[in-house]
């Protein structure tokens, strides 16, 4: 059924737990696309530690078939987005596949930044957007203050948008009936060149990268020779076809509006770009699809095993995810302090906490990951400009002419009583206060110049704890900016320990030098000889801490004869011992990295 | 003259005595309070030291150690009749070294007598405190006042060669108070010290109570006075706990120090004969009843008796001399030597010549020095 009028491709924008994944799991199950007993819960999103966490980090698509109340049978092609700042880029893919929006409110909640933020991306898509009320079952629901929140902030009607409980199965049919009557069919020539946009792709063992894309006009048929447009990589398309909840279907054809897939024994996710236009090799579309844009990396850090031995499998873990990650980029990289790991480059905060998250819990690797940086761009005096994403790498202050950070554009909603709170944060984190926004009567929009640096070290948790998690953030890169900047490095009885230096603003660097040297001081056991932890920035040094010398460590009594006993007590303090990295003379817990790294969780 | 000959491999013998009339609070060893079985242990006891004493024709032994729990419980007959036994059985050595562990409270005339009868030369007094509010802390039942009686009694009776046993790190007690026992004890003239630093064990009563005990400083502090105060009383401090006037060094004691072989009777003693280690188990009714199954613990590979001669060695004033080292293990003693200078410039270790040894700043926290010392060896192993 490829009859274009009949085709609905539409997409669901929510804030993290406003019910995203419950109400498409409804919409499958209510065009029989599952059953409630084939239905895991929240289908869509098949990743453990998505559903944990209650994001989406990849986006799917499904196809399921709506008998609406007009007796026509429609084509429904939901598009899944993924939920987070980090992944804002993907996220507009994912609407220029679409015609058509779902806007999921929570009726207690209401508007959060985030859920904001992809509605202009929405809107500024030229997609219709349906808001729809979920939770109205909750006792706190207020679905009238929802609507009048959402026709203030974000200016659409919202006056008979449907009130749903995706949990309670209410009203679900309503929201089908308004995709059918309120999302326009797709446009596009089926008769001309293909012209397809990716909006993600996804490795598979047996049939290589899968490359879900919607198509804009043209066909798309198996044995056809494909160009992506921006790696200019051809292939010959082995499959096409549409997804399924559980799987794949394939199909002899795919036509202008269709949203599916295809495959070409394609080795490598990096030749299938999101944002990428797919055309014909031999008769290719004139121009490629707007707003393709290289994955770029915003974090880095280091990342290393806790066993210097599962090097390989780190190596090994870090190959797999990259298959379905793009954004994922790493290269090997040695530490004194730490061994073998990798410099692995990540979209931002969440990226990198996911990509850890799924080493260790997929890969059963246990990791130490050192302070995440940003890249710094940095002109030297003979005129040269470098980038640089690791203090290890950064030059001689003496060479440098001009050192520069990268900032956003930060924007934060709240709820005007925590104003208060969160412009002194961010203006301890030298963010530059641009506008504030009334969106309603108490709901505020900030918004701010900031540095990531700024950001990657404890923004979200701060502002979690000073707006009780009412407030949200959005961000997206803004320039560079010349920044007084500093290395300083971490010394340990004298010597350096690589993996700890960081690069921080020199008003920043003492504060910051000062507290890891706490930490490190109540991390590093006491040993033989007295441990001076110092921080310094060239070879001045700006905080100081003393680990004491151990006094007291001895078996009084020999137990008679029991050498055993005494060995065995000697043999677990020494495996106490393995798990501390030897740096010169001084014995390093890996907790003192986690607790360097988690410096300000209290 | 002995009709036994010194070419005979030498031999430490210790017996337990798994009685006490009350469990000390923070007493590890095997013992019970219970003393129904004492007859029968003593049978069993003597069964052993009779089978033990044919398969041991081939050593001489030079040293008797009978230990506990609390030998003096057994009363002067079952005592006489063992330390009895053991001459007639075992091959002594003339001048052997016969000691027994004294609880002041049961240490009375009678048992002295039989002691001095049965040749026994060196008597440890279990004196723990010089203040009895510490005492009834740690559950001892006798008091220093009985303690000082009986060393007296002791000293009548003949006895030349005495130890006393001191507790420093008790809860509660300030290095004033263990530097005023230690100064009692000092009234007594003994020839010997062993000064031991508490340590909970789990499983005893006062691990269970996990009291606070002074912190490490303060313990490191009250040791290193007392160090200094029985150096100056003339003592040699010839291991980390153990303190003794010239010539008067346990014998027994040094034989776990420097690997020599000694056999082990009675539930949950250890034995090091043949290069196999080997102890029975902490069940007096599986003694009794004659299960003469040892819990065989380890043959010890030779790179690991390296580490266990240094583990030893360590702990004595002599140390460790690398020439030794070298012709025992036929080794290259470089890498440890490294590891002991490494150690050098914080006062931890000394040297003269070839012999290395801990300072008694390094005796506090020696375990962590031998581990450093020999993983050095080990590195160089597997290198």
């Amino acid at each position: 059924m490829n009859n274009r009028g009949q085709i609905r491709n539409f997409s669901i924008i929510a804030h993290i737990d406003h019910g995203k994944s419950t109400l498409a799991d409804r919409l499958l199950e209510q065009c029989k696309a599952v059953t409630q007993r084939e239905m895991e819960e929240q289908l869509l999103d098949n990743m453990d530690l998505e559903r944990e966490r209650g994001i989406t980090i990849k986006a799917r698509a499904v196809r399921m078939e709506y008998e609406a109340d007009d007796g026509n049978t429609y084509q429904m092609n939901l598009i899944d987005t993924p939920g987070h700042v980090d992944f804002n880029y993907e996220v507009s893919r994912s609407l220029a596949a679409c015609e058509g929006a779902l806007l999921v409110v929570d009726a207690a909640q209401g508007i959060e930044a985030q859920t904001l933020g992809n509605t202009y991306l929405a809107i500024d898509a030229g997609l219709e957007v349906v808001p729809v009320i979920n939770k109205i079952d909750l006792p706190a629901a207020d679905p009238a203050r929802v609507k009048n929140e959402i026709e203030d902030i974000i200016g659409i009607p919202a006056e008979d948008s449907p009130e749903i409980s995706a949990k309670m199965n209410l009203n679900i049919h309503e929201v089908l009936e308004r995709i059918v009557s309120d999302v326009p069919p797709p446009s596009g020539d089926a008769e001309a060149p293909l012209k397809a946009l990716v909006f993600d792709s996804q490795y598979d063992p047996y049939k290589g990268v899968i490359v879900y894309m919607r198509l804009m006009d043209g066909c798309i048929r198996p044995g056809m020779r494909v160009k992506m447009m921006a790696t200019g990589a051809v292939f010959q398309v082995l499959e096409c076809g549409y997804l399924q909840p559980f799987g794949l279907s394939p199909q002899q054809e795919l036509r202008a509006g269709e949203v599916g897939y295809f495959t070409a024994s394609i080795k490598n996710v990096a030749d299938t770009r999101v944002g990428d236009t797919v055309t014909e090799a031999d008769r290719p579309t004139a121009e490629a699809l707007p707003g393709y844009r290289p994955a770029r990396p915003m974090v880095y850090c280091g990342i290393y095993t806790e066993d210097g031995s599962k090097y390989p499998d780190l190596r090994d873990a870090l190959e797999k995810l990259q298959l379905n990650d793009a954004a994922l980029s790493f290269e090997p990289e040695s530490s004194v302090a730490l061994g073998f790991g990798f410099r692995c480059g990540f979209l931002g905060m969440l990226h990198m906490e996911v990509i850890q998250e799924r080493l260790e819990r997929e890969f059963d690797l246990d990791l130490v990951t050192t302070l995440p940086s940003v890249v710094y761009e940095i002109t030297k005096a003979d005129g040269t400009t470098v980038h640089c994403d690791n203090p290890h790498d950064y030059p001689d202050p003496a060479v440098i002419e001009e050192a520069r950070e990268p900032f956003v554009k930060a924007t934060i909603m709240t709820p005007n009583e925590f104003v208060g709170n969160i412009m002194p944060m961010c203006q301890e984190r030298r963010g530059v206060f641009k506008d504030m926004q009334y969106l309603d009567a108490n709901l505020v929009e900030l918004h701010y110049e900031m540095p990531i640096n700024e950001i990657i070290y404890d923004f979200f948790d701060a502002l979690k704890a000073r707006t009780k998690g009412y407030a949200s953030l959005d961000y997206e890169f803004l320039d560079y900016r010349p920044s007084d900047l500093v290395k300083v490095d971490m010394l340990l009885n004298g010597d350096q320990v690589d993996a700890l230096s960081f690069i921080a603003h020199r008003e920043k660097a003492y504060g910051r030098a000062r507290r890891i040297c706490e930490k490190l001081k109540e991390n590093i056991p006491r040993q033989l000889f007295e441990i001076p932890v110092q921080a310094a920035i060239g070879g001045k040094v700006i905080a100081r801490e003393t680990v004491k010398a151990m006094r007291k460590d001895v078996l009084a009594k020999c137990y008679g004869g029991d050498i055993t006993r005494k060995k065995k007590l000697l043999e677990k303090q020494k495996e106490g011992k393995k798990k501390m990295r030897s740096l010169g003379t001084v014995q390093l817990p890996t907790e003192a990295f986690m607790a360097v790294l988690k410096l300000d969780e209290e | 003259m002995s009709k036994f000959s010194y070419r005979n491999k030498p031999l430490g013998l210790y017996l337990h005595i798994p009685f006490c009339v009350k469990k000390c609070g923070y007493c590890d060893f095997y013992s019970v309070e219970d003393r129904e079985l004492m007859k029968e242990y003593v049978s069993a006891l003597l069964l052993h030291i009779r089978s033990y004493g044919k398969v041991c024709s081939g050593y001489t032994v030079d040293t008797v150690y009978i230990g506990g729990g609390t030998p003096t419980c057994l009363g002067p007959k079952y005592l006489g009749r063992i330390l009895q036994e053991i001459r007639n059985k075992f091959p002594l050595a003339e001048d052997a070294e016969i000691t027994v562990e004294c609880n002041p409270e049961s240490t009375d005339k009678k048992v002295l007598d039989v002691m001095k009868k049965q040749g026994v030369n060196r008597l440890s007094f279990g004196v723990q405190s010089a203040h009895d509010e510490e005492l009834r802390a740690i559950g001892r039942i006798h008091t220093f006042a009985q303690a000082k009686e009986a060393v007296e009694l002791a000293r009548e009776k003949g006895f030349a060669n005495i130890s006393l046993d001191l507790m420093y790190g008790l809860p509660g007690q300030t290095q004033e108070m263990f530097l005023d026992s230690v100064e009692q004890c000092l009234g007594l003239e003994p020839q010997h010290l062993s000064c031991y630093g508490l340590k909970l064990e789990p499983g005893t009563p006062m691990g269970r109570e996990n009291p606070v005990l002074p912190d490490d400083g303060a313990q490191a502090d009250t040791y290193l006075a007392m160090c200094e105060r029985l150096r100056d009383k003339g003592y040699e401090h010839y291991e980390i706990s153990n303190f003794a006037k010239p010539g008067c060094r346990s014998r027994h004691n040094m034989k776990y120090w420097d690997l020599s072989e000694y056999l082990g009777l009675g539930p949950g003693a250890h034995s090091f004969m043949n290069g196999r280690r080997f102890a029975f188990a902490r069940d007096l009714k599986a003694y009794i009843g004659g299960e003469d199954i040892v819990q065989d613990e380890d043959e010890v590979p030779t790179f690991q008796r390296q580490g266990e001669y240094l583990m030893v060695r360590l702990r004595t004033a002599d140390g460790v001399d690398f020439l030794d080292l070298e012709k025992r293990y036929n080794i290259d003693s470089t890498p440890y030597e490294e590891a002991f200078r490494g150690l050098m410039g914080n006062g931890l270790v000394a040297h003269q010549g070839t012999r290395w040894y801990l300072t008694e700043k390094g005796f506090l926290v020696s375990n962590s020095i031998i581990n450093i010392v020999v993983a050095a060896g080990q590195e160089q192993m597997t290198s």
